[in-house]
């Protein structure tokens, strides 16, 4: 039922029993090429022992004829002359592996898409299949039985920054069983978000949606937070990465701590308070907000008047259950972890840098998240709009969009992505606050791409009457009381003056300071021009990095609103995840490999991976895991050390040979 | 010359301009049955001592297919690709050959009509420019 | 090392008054070494290799020129007609001095200059311009032992250069190029990370890396490792991937380009003892 091969001798001069398998394809093929020709002329090709033709190879029965043949005349190598690779390598790798061929010794000849799907009938087009059946035959020829290479890996995941995407994202894990290291620079998890008033589009209390997610993380019993903690060292690779955090001592023991407050009350110490942008004051024992997790004091040794020696201990005396203890010592922890999740989240620019809105000099010139916690019922003002200049209710407000963002000569290039939409709801709250009040929002153009985004913009526009003056602001300054505004509205090319109370700037979205360090922990050159972490590939790969196992989740990619960082770290949870459940990591063998005896360790290689799976000390090495097999580094060897597995210098040279050969007749 | 048909090796980047060869094929684009091509991972691959060895062999010309950059799937193979055949096609007129019997192409998985019209286009040109000259006895 | 009081010179006419005709006069295989310096560019050098090889129970290639063309294979670039017109002027013809026989005339000039082993089989190779002291030493005392290895052994390292120098690299990126007068390097850094091309990543090693540890680059002269495989475009490969302005992209692309252009006489810089043994005429010039 067969049709019969026709069987050869192998070649005296190599060992290889090569079996071609030339599919008609209907008439896909058959139809522009003589496949009968085909599989007669590599029959007579050396090394080829067996060479035959049959209508549809990948049917069942193609396969069998594949697999019977592997079997019967001992085939080391097969060519399977059909379609594209893309389309049926799997399949004859896997019928090969049934017939006990390893699955690295089958390789594809694409003689439809690349030839007789393009060329008419004719004697060339014949030839040319045969050119690239000859090619791949003399690949096969050069390549070696591989397995897949398997590594364990620890059954932990690592998620740097406590915000709202590295809590999704520890939370993610968690609930898949795995157990996770939550590691935050600050005592508190939380982040910025935990600063907002209300939430775009819907205005849901940010603290009222948050403080449950930091609840569940505080309780969850395979999440060990560790906040006033940083990653100081990270060791391994994909699946075994072997990390050191360091955690600074609070002197308050968590667990003992009640929260009644005393302390605080007693400390002679007051510092601006960070969580509230310094508009209000703190004492050195503090706790950052009363919903903080871990719910504990902590003791802030910078602004403490003196632990070492001891010199004011108020504290300590008025702590009923002795939580504070001043001999706290700070802790390293190492774990091994599969995989790591950086969530390290955002900063404002500082507004320090805009000098053009008098920003830094004019105390009523404030920032966005400055005036979220006016804006918030548990800030500093109660949830009053009170400036911080003289504590009056502000009547005029402008807002500016863009401040530092889309600047590319003075400032940051890019668009910070929300602050069209927070501004929308700055203005709309501010309005539901000081009803008489007016409000200005200079822009260059609004961005509210996202769902009821747009509606929610035109609800300041329409029903708040919030003016919206498309131009930008030329300059800002103070004169008496007032904060003076003077720009331009483009739409009606007239000049504006606004005489306002307080001028609030959108400031461009920038990433955490500590993500630069953390870049050169995790030794990998994962960050933008900007500063932001890079992604693998900007489409294909926007959750990872290019360090193996390194996953990004937040604003510490780009800048990006909440549901957008949330969905993106569930996204990065599910991709750890997927790695920690596998039972090992499988990874191709198609990788680059080094010839010790010939390599000089010249270290050409290592900067040409964008994997940095190249070490180079005496020689250079390369970790098969990290190696995802794009040979750059094996062009760049300048001695031949470096090579690609089953794609050799050697197999191409003679690949370029069999495609030159002449064809009789062709 | 009129009866010349150039030879022509062609690697091509197997996610980027192989790919888009497939989809040449699968739109039925017709072009010159003159190029041959190898796959390989990424043009960051291919070596400048493969061309050389290609048209020392008997090729025409040799055309190496990568992503558009900013699309290499190994992130920047493409870019040293670029350097390597800049600088190989800066020493080929030294050696006695044509720079022009070189190119390298940025050809996308979705560019199959790109492909067709750059073998064509690469065919013709070398049509043009005749066979390789072997060197006579001087 | 003693070597001369071990040796008996059969034939050596640099030193001694030695004939082609005491050549003709020795029985096959009475010569037990033939070190061969030179490349093949006359017909006369061939005439002469050629007898050598008969009389020779071994021919050593000695020397980069013998090993790989040398120098004067740089002109293998060119048509033989070229280079006498390059070197004469036109109209000139190789001939007797006037009123001499015709046998008077120079030796015919080869169409290439040729490494010994493309005019006759050769067993070993002593490299470089000139061959290391200590690497003369290993031939000479494997060769007076009688411990040899295996014909085709080149008397070098498998492993480059870079192996045995003394600089230390830092980062591996090349932001310039320069040729080695133009700056005055840095004495414990690596040479090509100061832009200066040095060929030690694709050279065999076993010269202790002597030049760049006074601090000339390395020129290639004990040639190719034995998987370099062409060594002006292994090099031309590293060099440009070892090309960086800036961060790597297409904004990069002029400037890398202008890095790469900085690179002077690339023929001269990475085939100094050797160029490819091209197929073809020199095309694209008209």
């Amino acid at each position: 039922m067969y049709p019969e091969g026709i069987t050869h001798h192998p070649s005296p001069i190599t060992r290889s029993r090569i079996g071609v398998f030339v599919c008609h394809c209907g008439h896909n093929i058959a139809g522009t090429v003589d496949v009968e020709r085909v599989a007669e002329e590599l029959s007579r090709y050396p090394g080829v022992v067996y060479s035959t033709h049959y209508e549809y190879m990948c049917s069942d029965p193609g396969q069998e004829l594949v697999k019977r043949a592997i079997k019967e005349h001992r085939l080391t190598g097969v060519v399977v002359a059909a379609c594209s690779p893309s389309m049926h390598e799997a399949t004859f790798r896997t019928a090969a592996e049934e017939a006990g061929l390893n699955p690295f010794l089958v390789e594809i000849a694409n003689v439809r898409e690349h030839c007789s799907w393009v060329h008419p009938r004719s004697p060339e087009t014949t030839a040319k299949a045969i050119r690239i059946a000859r090619a791949v035959v003399e690949k096969v020829k050069g390549n070696h039985p591989l397995e897949p290479v398997r590594v364990g890996h620890a059954e932990k995941c690592l998620v740097i920054g406590g915000g709202i995407a590295g809590i999704q994202a520890a939370l993610d894990v968690a609930e898949a069983g795995y157990e996770v290291l939550l590691v935050e620079r600050s005592p508190t998890i939380g982040g910025h978000m935990a600063q907002l008033s209300e939430t775009f589009p819907t205005l849901d209390c940010s603290q009222c949606i948050l403080t449950p997610k930091m609840v569940e993380v505080a309780r969850h019993e395979r999440i060990r937070l560790l906040t006033y903690s940083e990653v100081e060292e990270v060791s391994g690779f994909v699946g075994n990465y072997h990390v050191r955090i360091r955690k600074k001592p609070t002197y308050v023991d968590p667990d003992k701590c009640n929260l009644c407050g005393e302390c605080e009350k007693v400390c002679p110490v007051r510092v601006p308070n960070e969580f509230d942008r310094g508009l209000s004051q703190r004492a050195a024992i503090y706790i950052p907000f009363p919903q903080a997790v871990p719910s504990s004091y902590t003791l802030d040794e910078e602004a403490c008047l003196g632990l070492e020696p001891l010199r004011c201990s108020e504290c300590a005396r008025v702590c009923e259950v002795g939580a504070i203890d001043y001999d706290m010592q700070e802790e390293i922890i190492e774990e091994d972890v599969g995989a790591i999740i950086l969530a390290t989240g955002y900063e404002l620019y500082p507004v320090e840098n805009m000098a053009e809105y008098g920003a830094g000099r004019v105390p009523d010139v404030i920032d966005s998240l400055t005036f979220e916690r006016l804006l918030s019922a548990s800030g500093p003002t109660g949830g009053e709009v009170r400036r911080p200049s003289d504590g009056k209710v502000p009547k005029e407000v402008v807002f500016i969009q863009c401040s530092g963002s889309r600047d590319p000569e003075l400032h940051k290039p890019y668009c910070s992505k929300i602050c069209c939409m927070y501004t929308a709801k700055h203005a709309l709250l501010y309005r539901h606050l000081v009803p008489d009040g007016k409000a200005y929002v200079f822009y260059i153009d609004i961005r509210a791409g996202g769902k009821d985004y747009e509606e929610f913009v035109a609800r300041a526009m329409e029903e708040e009457r919030v003016l919206y003056l498309r131009g930008k602001v030329a300059k800002v300054f103070r004169e008496g009381d007032k904060v003076m505004v003077w720009g331009v509205d483009t739409l009606t090319g007239k000049r504006v003056e606004i005489a306002a109370d307080l001028v609030v700037l959108a400031q461009a979205i920038v990433p955490s300071p500590g993500v630069r360090t953390l870049a050169q922990v995790l030794h990998t050159s994962c960050l933008d021009e900007h500063g932001f972490l890079k992604e693998a590939h900007p489409k294909l790969r926007p959750l990872e990095t290019l360090t193996g196992g390194v996953f990004i989740a937040g604003a510490a990619q780009g800048p990006k609103d909440i549901p957008e960082a949330v969905a993106q770290a569930s996204g990065a949870a599910a991709k750890a995840v997927a790695l920690l459940s596998s039972p090992a990591i499988v990874h191709s063998p198609e990788v680059a490999q080094v010839d010790e005896e010939l390599c000089s360790g010249c270290g050409v290689c290592a900067p040409q991976c964008p994997y940095s799976a190249i070490t180079v000390e005496e020689v250079a090495e390369v970790n098969e895991v990290l190696c995802e097999g794009c040979g750059t580094c094996v062009a760049a060897c300048p001695s031949g050390a470096m090579s690609l597995r089953n794609l050799a210098d050697e197999q191409v040279e003679a690949m370029v040979q069999a495609v030159l050969e002449e064809v009789a007749g062709g | 010359m009129a009866d010349f048909e150039p030879k022509v090796v062609a690697f091509l980047c197997r996610w980027c301009a192989y790919a888009g060869a497939d989809l040449a094929g699968t739109s039925r684009l017709q072009y010159p049955p003159n190029v041959v091509p190898i796959r390989v991972p990424c043009s960051g691959r291919v070596e400048p001592s493969w061309v050389v060895d290609a048209l020392q062999k008997g090729a025409d010309g040799v055309l190496i297919g990568g992503c558009h950059p900013g699309d290499c799937h190994y992130v920047s193979g493409n870019y040293k690709a670029r350097r390597r055949v800049y600088l190989l096609k800066k020493i080929l007129p030294e050696l006695g050959i044509a720079p022009e019997r070189v190119r390298l192409e940025w050809v996308s998985a979705t560019e199959g009509k790109r492909f067709a019209q750059v073998v064509a286009d690469f065919v013709e040109e070398l049509r043009a420019l005749g066979p390789m000259k072997v060197m006579s006895e001087g | 090392m003693e070597v001369l009081s071990q040796v008996e010179i059969a034939f050596w006419p640099a030193l001694a008054d030695s004939k082609k005709a005491d050549l003709e006069a020795m029985p096959k295989g009475y010569i037990d070494a033939a070190l061969i310096n030179g490349a093949i560019r006359t017909q006369e050098n061939l005439e002469m290799v050629r007898l050598l090889r008969e009389k020779s129970k071994l021919i050593v290639a000695y020397g980069a020129c013998a090993h790989l063309g040398g120098i004067p294979s740089l002109a293998n670039l060119y048509g033989r007609e070229e280079l006498l017109k390059a070197a004469f002027g036109d109209g000139w013809r190789p001939g007797p001095p006037p009123g001499a026989p015709q046998e008077d005339a120079p030796p015919e000039l080869l169409p290439k200059a040729l490494p010994l082993a493309q005019a006759v089989p050769v067993d070993y190779t002593v490299p470089g311009c000139p061959p290391p002291a200590g690497l003369i030493g290993e031939f000479f005392s494997a060769f007076l032992s009688g411990e040899m290895p295996p014909p085709g052994h080149v008397f070098a390292k498998v492993k480059a250069l870079c192996e045995e120098c003394p600089r230390t690299r830092e980062e591996r990126v090349l932001k310039k190029i320069v040729r080695p007068h133009e700056i005055v390097p840095d004495p414990e850094a690596c040479l090509l990370d100061q832009g200066i091309i040095c060929l030690g990543p694709v050279t065999r090693g076993g010269c202790s890396a002597a030049c760049p540890s006074a601090g000339m680059p390395c020129t290639g002269c004990l040639g190719p490792t034995p998987k370099a495989g062409d060594m002006g475009l292994s090099m031309v490969s590293a060099l440009a991937s070892l090309v960086r302005a800036g961060e790597e992209g297409e904004a990069a692309i002029p400037s890398e380009n202008e890095i790469l252009d900085q690179l002077v006489d690339p023929i001269g810089t990475l085939y100094k003892y050797g160029v490819p043994d091209m197929p073809c005429a020199k095309e694209g010039e008209g």
